[in-house]
Parts: structure tokens; sequence; C-alpha cells
């Protein structure tokens, strides 16, 4: 899985040495997710990204080398960490990304503060908002990104690429029997996502069911009896690094959990589902792959 | 003394026990009463039986250990320091500790480790506020409150530097440790026996704290050591804080308000005040908890918010009554 | 140039007038406090006279002296509430350091001139704190308790208030509250600071009359901080003349009663009378 994206990465790389040449000097004009109509006189040149997630879109549609510069934990595709970096994406250095003289720069609405958004494009930088939701997002934005920076085939093609692989595996393990599954986000406090987040939408495309969809908060705040009682089949953790937490484990204490007495605790990477990028694919892959196995240990089959 | 201890026990006793079976029946699963009973002759079904014997009753206890301890530890810091707004957050031991857990959090150290941590950080907190106090001169109230405030503004400096430079997925962790958080209480008999003893030691310093409510001089003229006494008080206060603390993350407002409460109530006779902070803050905080569980069940809300929401308006409520 | 400044007339002594002498006399094996060569703490002051005061049981002492002489300071050191700069304070033949707290507080009492009062409390509670010396950790106090504070109270016309918080006393009540906690101790040796400072004059002459009476039981002496020259003389027996410069002279009180002295001691020109075969002493109005 992990080899077919990095051969993934290096297509894109290669068009996006050849797109330019052909792209170049033309107006683009794009919608953000902000509803902000966006128009440069020619493609991006020098572009700054303002979280992880969006440095890794910029990589993958084949802009990478337009990037000068790129917030704190922006650590993915590998050479991103030799990006400047201009803060933490809660607290962007505003001085730090003048310096760079961006002709464009890309923000997250739901992590950026938005009176440095604001700031930004009072001092005339074009500034483009990004806010995906669902993989459907992940691939308009992946596509708007790329024309942007004058890299619209490599971005089209990227933003395919990522659609059929979802697809397929929708195609595979929608429609298989139901598995009821806890994503646990987070251990202290304990939370959970609900119906509205990207990881549920790996789970429902896994075929699986998201025990605690229906509630209204995006990332719900959980007691412990409220997952006792719902039973999930599956437990997934999340956590922080690219480790399974010790937490995960943990659960083995409520021995009459379903979960529990099929041994189906895992883990899945955090980086490979919570971040708005194509790599999602491979985290949803891995997520059927964890909902099938389950399936398998049914005592009924 | 006697009525109003007789009183106060036999209102805060059974309140207690109540307060434990309250927090045993609710929570986001319904669990009918005739079950709840059946959980304790072992007719009950195996999940019931496991919410209410493995979730609830642990968590019960230990929010009723740590309430208890941070409204003793109260009742003795504000006979201590001879004002009744001293508590264990004005005097920056909360602050301490909080900023102890925290940086065990930054290190991605385990909750253990992360107990261990908001100790370490509350005893530090005592030593610098009481050696500080001290100084080259005799402490005073005045001066050692002053020290706490001073100190406990300091930790605050720091818990906001450190909210600042963590990782995102990092911070509601940290913050519902700062808001307290019963949760991750799962084992509350360490915390029950520093309870028990502390309340069995203190019932006897009752009286001498009664004198030493009226100050040093006048304490020290009636037969009390004084400096022995105060030290005691101060390191107790600030190990039974730490307890409460690393059980429940900084939860606020108990050891301010419940001696207050109760002041206004039974008297200032510390014979009396000591075990009835130690009951009635178990009973505020189990209570207090329960809610956070049930108010937006499934979900949950950190503790030290609903005992603010709580203690506030009764306590200005008792106070614009009082005389 | 112009004229010096002349220094502020200040009354002049009466030089005619003999200085009083101190009256040295020798502990002997009944005697209640002793001091030797006892120099107070009094900050700010280098010097100061050495005290070999000597109080036997049935005394009554009066300190006398203008305002910073150190007064409290000194009943504080007999009381061990604060460390002398030289010398020793012993309490029934021993030192003072060699008594633990509690037994100290039952040897001695003492009524502070202010009264502190951190939490709420009632009239009854506060003169029952006074059998703290008394009490053991576990014991409650017993009705024979109750009835020593309420005399105690009683005797101070304090009856009826019980109950009462202390915050609600006027500042004379709230000092013959203090004077009914000290009796409810019950100390041999009653040290009173300024007593009668708030009290109506009905008050003070109750109060002093009591304490008198107090001192004159076997064992008992008392020790008290006046400054009203007239009752001081007319209550006690011996007094301590403390001047501000640190000097210092006792003895039996017509000895002390000498308007030069007590004209020093108050940096104040005093006129003489006799009332009932004693004398009586009124500032003189220029």
């Amino acid at each position: 899985m992990i080899k077919k994206s990095r051969t993934f990465t290096l297509a894109g790389s290669l068009l996006a040495l050849l797109v330019p040449m052909m792209a170049a000097a033309s107006p683009v004009t794009v919608e953000d997710d902000g509803g902000h109509e966006l128009r440069l006189d020619q493609p991006a040149q020098r572009i700054v990204s303002l979280a992880p997630h969006i440095t890794e879109v910029v990589y993958a549609v084949g802009a990478g080398d337009r990037l000068v510069g790129a917030t704190q934990y922006s650590d993915y595709p590998p050479e991103a960490a030799d990006l400047p970096r201009v803060g933490g994406y809660s607290r962007i250095d505003l001085e730090r990304v003048l310096k760079l003289e961006p002709d464009l720069i890309i923000a997250w609405r739901s992590g950026n503060a938005g009176s440095q958004i604001e700031r930004l494009r009072d001092l005339g930088i074009p500034v483009y908002v990004s806010e995906p939701r669902r993989f459907e997002g992940v691939a308009s934005s992946m596509r708007r990104i790329a024309r942007l920076a004058g890299t619209a085939a490599a971005g089209d093609a990227a933003a395919q690429d990522f659609l059929d692989r979802i697809e397929a595996l929708r195609d595979e393990y929608a429609h298989r029997p139901p598995v009821r599954v806890f994503y646990q986000v987070w251990e202290q406090p304990l939370m959970t996502i609900n119906d509205q987040h990207l990881i549920a939408e790996a789970i429902e495309v896994c075929g699986g069911d998201n025990v605690f969809g229906h509630l209204d908060r995006l990332v719900p705040r959980m007691d412990r009896e409220a997952v006792i009682e719902a039973d999930p089949e599956v437990i997934i953790g999340g956590g922080m690094g690219e480790d399974r937490p010790d937490w995960v484990r943990a659960w083995e204490r409520w021995e009459d959990l379903t979960a529990v007495q099929r041994d189906n605790l895992f883990f899945i990477a955090p980086s490979l589902l919570q971040r708005h990028t194509p790599r999602i694919a491979e985290g949803t892959a891995l997520m059927c792959e964890k909902l099938e196995r389950a399936r398998l240990r049914r005592p009924d089959r | 003394m006697t009525r109003a201890f007789l009183l106060a026990i036999g209102v805060l006793l059974p309140a207690s026990v109540l307060a434990v079976l309250v927090a045993l029946a609710f929570g986001s699963v319904a669990i009918p009463m005739a079950e709840l009973l059946a959980v304790f002759t072992d007719d009950a079904s195996r999940l019931h039986s496991t919410l209410v014997l493995d979730l609830r009753l642990p968590r019960a206890l230990a929010a009723f250990a740590a309430g208890g301890l941070l409204g003793i530890a109260g009742a003795l810091m504000q006979v201590l320091l001879r004002n009744p707004l001293a508590d264990p957050y004005v005097l920056g031991l909360s602050g301490g500790a909080s900023v102890g857990a925290l940086l065990a959090m930054l290190a991605g150290l385990s909750m253990f480790s992360v107990s261990v941590a908001a100790f370490a950080g509350a005893l530090l907190s005592t030593v610098i506020v009481f050696g500080l106090a001290h100084g080259t001169g005799s402490w005073t109230p005045t001066r050692l409150l002053l020290t706490g405030v001073v100190v406990a503004a300091g930790w605050g400096a720091m818990i906001s530097f450190i909210l600042a430079v963590s990782p995102t997925a990092e911070l509601p962790g940290m913050l519902y440790w700062l808001m307290g958080d019963v949760s991750h209480a799962t084992n509350p008999y360490p915390a029950w026996g520093v309870l028990v003893l502390v309340v069995l030691l203190a019932l006897p310093l009752g009286r001498t704290l009664n004198v030493l409510a009226r100050g040093p001089m006048q304490a020290a003229a009636l037969g009390v050591a004084v400096r022995p006494v105060e030290w005691s008080i101060y390191i107790a206060a600030a190990l039974i804080t730490a307890t409460a603390v690393t059980q429940v993350g900084a939860v606020g407002f108990v050891g301010l308000i419940v001696p207050h409460m109760l002041r206004l109530i039974f008297g200032n006779d510390q014979r009396v005040i000591l075990p009835a902070s130690a009951l009635a803050g178990g009973i505020l905080l189990t209570l207090a908890d329960t809610l956070a569980r049930t108010i937006i069940a499934p979900e949950q809300l950190p503790v030290g918010v609903i005992t603010a929401m709580l203690g506030v308006p009764v306590f200005l409520f008792l106070l614009y009554r009082s005389r | 140039m112009a004229e010096r400044p002349q220094p502020v007339a200040r009354p002049q002594p009466h030089r005619d007038v003999a200085e009083a002498r101190s009256v040295h006399e020798a502990p002997g094996p009944d005697t209640l406090l002793a001091t030797r060569n006892l120099v107070i703490d009094v900050p700010g002051r280098t010097a100061g006279a050495p005290l070999d005061l000597t109080v036997n049981p049935g005394q009554c002492w009066g300190i006398l002296g203008p305002n910073g002489a150190g007064k409290s300071t000194l009943l504080h050191t007999l009381a061990g509430l604060r460390d002398a700069r030289a010398g020793r304070v012993e309490l029934q033949g021993t030192p003072l350091a060699q008594h633990a707290r509690r037994d100290l507080a039952r040897g001695l009492g003492l009524v502070f001139q202010k009264h502190h009062d951190g939490f709420p409390a009632t009239v009854l509670e506060t003169a029952l704190i006074g059998r703290h010396p008394y009490l053991r950790p576990w014991d409650i106090e017993t009705a024979q308790d109750y009835t020593l504070a309420r005399r105690a109270l009683a005797e101070m016309d304090l009856s009826g208030m019980e109950d009462r918080l202390v915050d609600t006393l006027s500042g004379g009540e709230r000092q013959r509250l203090a004077i009914a906690t000290v009796l409810t101790q019950d100390p041999a040796l009653l040290l009173l600071d300024e007593p009668t400072s708030q009290l109506d004059l009905h008050h003070q002459v109750a109060v002093l009359n009591r304490v008198r009476t107090i001192a004159a039981q076997a064992g008992r002496a008392a020790i008290l901080v006046l400054h009203d020259v007239n009752l001081a003389a007319r209550y006690c027996d011996h007094l301590l003349l403390l001047f501000p410069d640190g000097a210092a002279c006792w003895g039996p009180t017509p000895t002390m009663l000498v308007p030069g002295a007590l004209e020093r001691l108050y940096n104040q020109s005093l006129s003489v009378g006799e009332i009932d075969g004693r004398p009586v002493f009124l500032p003189t109005i220029p």
C-alpha cells in the first residue's frame, strides 16, 4: 500500500515538471471553501501552506517545488520537513510569512485564526481558504489548489486516482455485513467522532457503522459507560503518534465487550486517517482490512 | 459543640450515602431501580453489574474521596491563614500540581506519571510558598496569602505557556485536566485511606485549631505550641491537596466554598467543621460528577465546571443571607 | 544672622522632689514570678535597664509608662510569648523555657490589648477557650467547664449575651469578654494589658476590684499595665515605672508615687492633691 503511494507521488512530481511550461502566464480563477473568488494573473510560484494537510496536498498535486514555507508538523512527504517554518497553525508567525514573499497563501479555516487570515488578506496577499469536509472535498481541494499552482493536469490526475481508490474500496466493502465501530480519537478525555467527520466516511466506505455517529458534536467527549453499553464489535484507536497507544489495549479490562472477546482492538496511525489528504485512502484501506478481519472473527462463520 | 457535631454528622452522613447511591443510579445508561438493587445481590445482567460496580462505584468513591480531601484542605488552610478566602487554589498548590501534570502530559508520559508529577508539583509549590513567605523574618498570614497568590499567578502563566506550545492533540486532555475530571480516577482506595487518616487526625486537633483561629499570640497564651502546629497544618494541607488533585485534576471551589457554607450553618467549631467539610466536600463532588456524566449524556462535561456552577450561586446566596 | 532656633520649651521636672528608687526584693520559696537581669527586646532601643522583679503571691502589680516604653513587650516577655534580649523569667522557681507550653498556660494567663477574631464565634465559645490548657486532645468540654465560663461571664456582667456573636459586641463588651476568658482560664498569675482602656468608670472599678480579689487569694497574683496613675495608685500594691529611654524603677506603691519621677515618666507636669490620705495626680494646665 505504502509502496503504491510513493510511486504515485513520484508520478505527480514528474508531471509537475512538464505542466507549468504549458500553463505558464495564463490567469487562473478559483473559488475557495470560504466562498471567496480568487484570481491570480499567473500560477503561484511562491506558496506558503498554513496547515500540515495543505502541505501534503500541495505536494500530492505536484506543486511541492512551489512551496516556500509551511507550518510546524508539516512532516509529509519527508522533504516537507526541510521547508522554512512559519509557526504552528493556530498561531502563525506573520512576519516570517511576509519575509517569504509568497504570492499565494493556503489557509485552513477551522485551524488558523480567522483574524490572522484577514490580516494576510489585508496585506494584499492572495489567500485561499481550505476547509475540506468529505472525501469529495479532499479531491476538489486538490483540483483547485493544483489550478492555482499551475499543475492542473497533475492535480486532476491525483484527485481522480484518490477517488478511484476510494470507490474501489467502497465497491468491495460498503455492502458487506455492517460492523459496529467505536473510533477512539483520544483517551484523556475519552473522545470519538460523529458521522460528519472524515473518519466516519472511511468507516462507512468499509461497511462499518459508527456507534456514536448520531451525536451532535463533531468530536464528542464520551462517558465510558456509554461505550460499554453500545458494545461495539470493533474499537479502533487513533491517538497522536505512529505507534499504538497503550489505551487501546486497556479496553481488555472490560472482558464482556464483544470487541474484547473477539480481540478486535485495532490501531490505525492517525496521520493516515485524520488529515484531509489523499493519504486517507491508505487509512481507509487499512480500516477496511481491520473491519474485514472483524467479520472473519464472527463466531457464526 | 456536641449538639452541632451530632447535627452536622447526622445530616451529612446519610446525605453522603445518598449521594453515592445517586451516583450509582444515574449515568448515560438508564438502569431501573430494581436492576440497580439486583446488582448487589448478583442477579443483575453482566452489563449492569459491570456499569455499576466497575465503572460507577470506583468513580463515585474517587469523587467522594477527592471532594472530601479538598473540603478539609480548604478548612485547614482557612484556619491557618485566619482568612476565609484561603484555599488550595489561592495558595498556588493546585497551580503547582497543574504545571507538573501538564509537563508530564507534554512529555507523553503515562497517566500514572502524570499523577506523580502533579503530586510533586503541589509539594514543590508548598515549599516555594512557605519558604518565600517565611523569608528572613517571621511569616504572617497576610504575607503567606500574598506569596501564595503571586506564586499561583506564576503557575498560571506557566500553564498558559505550556498550553501555547503543546501540540493540538494534547490540548483537550490538558484542558480537561485543568477543569477537573474524575474519569481517570480508577483506584479510589489510596485517597480514601488518606481521607480517613486525615479526619481521624484532625478531630483531636480541632479544639487547638479553634484557639489558633484567634491568632498565634492568643493561641500561645492558651498553651498551643503554635509553630509546630502551623507547620503540621500546612504540610498536611499540601499532602491532602496533592492527593486530591492527583485523583481528579484541578477541581476548584470545593475547598473554598464547602467550609464556608458549613460555617454559615453550623458555626465555627473546627471539631464540627473539619469532619463536616470532608463529608460535604465529598457529597458536592460526587453529585457534581454525576451531573457532569448525565447532563449531556452520553457526552461528558469537566466536573470543575459543575462545581463552580453549583457552588458560586449557593455560596453567594448564603453569604447574602448571613449576618 | 537670625537667631538660632530655641528648643521647644519642655515642662521642667520638679527637681526639688527626690527621684524614686527601686526596691529590690530577693525571691523567696513562694515567689510566683521572678525576673533575673531581664532586658526586654524593644525594637530600636539599644540599652535597657535589667529588671529584677519579684512578684509574690497576694501582690497586685501595676506597670506604668508612656507609649512605646515597652509595657506590652514586657508583659509578653513575662508570659513567654517573646524572647528577652538578656536575662530570664522564672515562674514558680523554674525558667519559662523549661515549662511545657500547656503547663505555662495554667500558671499564667494574658489578656491582650487587641483582640483578633478570625472567624465569627459566640461569646460563650470565646470564654470557653480558656479551658483549653486543661483539656486533652480528645476531651470535650464538661458541664463544669461550661459552669466556669458562665460564671466568668456573669462576673464580667455579660450574662445573657452567651449566644451573641463576638463581632457584634461593643469595644467595652469585647474587652470584658477577653477578661472573662482569662478568668475561665483561671491561672495563678494574671497578666492584663490595659484591661480597662475601653471600659466605663463603673466597669473599670468592677474589673479592678475583681482582679484585686483574685490576686489576694492564696498562691495568686496579678500584673496590670495601666495608663491611669490614680487607678494604679488605688488598686496596685506595687508599681513598675518604665521610662522611654529604657530605665526602670519599681517597688511598693507608696515609694513610687514620687511626683518628680511621674513627671519624668510622662514628660508632663503634674499637680498633686490628696484624697482619703492618698496622693492624687492631675495634669497641670499652664
